[in-house]
């Protein structure tokens, strides 16, 4: 076993009892001892919990009454996912002392599945506006470099799947929440379709952007995870009530006869990306089409359309649900949060109801623009993980994220690794497909992973 | 209506219509954002075919 196993490694190693679930876990822990004082990325371990867990997982192997290729596998939550008994803070001085009475549903669907349970991971303060100093809790680092900067809001996860703290763990995605932290740590994450995993006792951010989903090492680990999450929860208004699909079953099938469309103007016009970032994009389609696949140049409204309407809509939300207690404890949020958040009150009922509409239009031009094909092509990040303590405080808010557009039409998408920039930090590509297509992402993104050499290396750090 | 040239003593009267009653200094601090929140208010106010409805209720997935 290498000494940080994918998921899919781990589970086949598991199922032929060649692997302790406990040993499994033990390193973790150890590992979370050696490195998380350099990284932040856990603001509470729960190793009593994880060792109960890899017992009980253990004890399944032993009988041979494994509940699947999740038992005994090490994972972490975002610290907006309610876990019953259990500290649940959002990053934020508000709920430091939050002890739920339940888990969020998927908390309880990946405990069923066998998972252990590590413990909780850093996230910006209530999943938006960070890094922040301001807080209780420092903000997550990157193990690529511990001086660089994770992306957020799911930045503890980020961290602890890149440095092996853990295999994998839960994102939450408003307006870029998995897919950023994926990018600037190496790693992949998926936002999955509006409606597909349930909400239901996950923190909110924004109502109708808010998504739930895994982030992994691999493409392939994230279908696994996201199989123990997806499916209709009638606690979630927006739950899509739809068979789920085997995440799994397409992965071998490669890359010959997908149509892929680019999004060029976004990254090359409407925010040009760093050589490394655009080199890797090119070089992945480049593999596409020599595997068969046909690609093609999109044209779709400029990035700033789908970022303002997203942005709008998300801190409009946002600024309803806190406004009492930003009413009254103003200053008790972190700066970046309350500072991007109470400039919603310039926004009209008109306004507000503005942006919904060309929401619409926004969804229906996507779906209109992918005719003929599979996936649509885009970056994940502008570049590479720029130093934490450099961050201008509104450079996210200036500048069209790339993110956003799938947020605002609720498509799927994904972002996995094309390489490394001349300082060893990570780039990403960004995979979206119509709704409900996760199948085919994890089909592309795996025959991409499994074709590069991106996979094999891990930060100096967790090799230590 | 908003404006892109908002200045701070504006943003303080928006502000407090909206229930946030902040210091000076606060609303000074916001203000650089308020002028990039107001230009994408200006970006999503530009006009749209009469029958485009809202997404009140999100739906990923039309029909569904």
């Amino acid at each position: 076993m290498s000494e940080i196993p994918t998921i899919a490694e781990a589970a086949k190693l598991i199922a032929a009892k060649k692997l302790s679930p406990v040993e499994l876990t033990k390193s973790r822990l150890a590992r979370v001892k050696a490195l998380d004082g350099q990284l932040n990325a856990f603001l509470l371990v729960t190793e009593e919990r994880a060792l109960a867990d890899a017992r009980a997982a253990e004890a399944r192997m032993l009988a041979g009454t494994l509940k699947g290729p999740l038992d005994g596998i090490p994972i972490a939550h975002k610290d907006i996912y309610n876990t019953a008994g259990i500290r649940t803070t959002a990053h934020s001085r508000f709920l430091k002392d939050n002890v739920p009475a339940e888990d969020a549903h998927t908390v309880k669907r990946w405990a069923d599945a066998g998972t252990v349970l590590l413990g909780k991971l850093a996230t910006h303060e209530f999943a938006f506006g960070g890094p922040s100093f301001d807080l209780p809790w420092p903000p997550s680092r990157n193990p690529w470099n511990i001086e660089h900067f994770t992306a957020g809001s799911s930045s503890g996860t980020g961290a602890a799947v890149a440095a092996g703290l853990i295999l994998g763990g839960t994102g939450s995605d408003t307006g870029g929440s998995i897919r950023g932290p994926a990018a600037f740590c190496g790693i992949a994450g998926i936002k999955p379709t509006y409606g597909l995993s349930s909400r239901a006792g996950i923190l909110p951010l924004a109502f109708s952007l808010d998504t739930a989903g895994p982030m992994a090492w691999t493409a392939e680990d994230c279908a696994l995870l996201l199989q123990a999450m997806a499916g209709h929860d009638a606690r979630d208004p927006a739950s899509a009530r739809r068979p789920i699909p085997d995440f799994t079953g397409d992965l071998g099938k490669g890359a010959k006869g997908l149509r892929i469309g680019v999004v060029r103007h976004f990254f090359e016009q409407d925010h040009p990306v760093s050589a490394a970032t655009l080199k890797g994009i090119d070089a992945a389609l480049d593999f596409f089409r020599q595997e068969g696949a046909t690609v093609r140049d999109i044209q779709l409204s400029p990035a700033a359309d789908y970022h303002a309407c997203g942005f709008l809509i998300m801190i409009g939300e946002a600024f309803a649900l806190h406004l009492p207690w930003l009413q009254e404890r103003f200053g008790d949020y972190a700066e970046m949060f309350r500072h991007r958040v109470a400039p919603a009150a310039l926004m009209s009922g008109p306004d507000m109801s503005q942006a919904q509409r060309r929401r619409r239009v926004l969804a229906a031009e996507m779906r209109a623009a992918m005719a003929g094909l599979d996936i649509i092509v885009s970056a994940s990040a502008p570049g590479e993980a720029p130093k934490i303590a450099d961050l201008p405080k509104w450079t996210s808010m200036e500048k069209p994220s790339f993110t956003m557009p799938f947020n605002v039409t609720g498509f799927p998408a994904i972002s996995v690794c094309t390489g490394f920039g001349a300082s060893g930090l990570p780039v990403a590509i960004q995979l979206a497909a119509l709704p409900f297509q996760e199948p085919t992402l994890f089909r592309a993104a795996h025959a991409y992973e499994r074709a590069t050499e991106w996979r094999a290396r891990r930060p100096a750090l967790a090799a230590a | 209506m908003s404006n892109p040239e908002i200045d701070a003593t504006e943003l303080a009267r928006i502000l407090k219509q909206a229930g946030l009653a902040l210091a000076a200094e606060e609303v000074r601090a916001i203000l650089p954002g308020a002028a990039i929140v107001a230009a994408m208010i200006e970006r999503v106010r530009r006009p749209l075919p009469r029958e485009a409805e809202p997404a009140v209720i999100f739906e990923a997935e039309p029909g569904r």
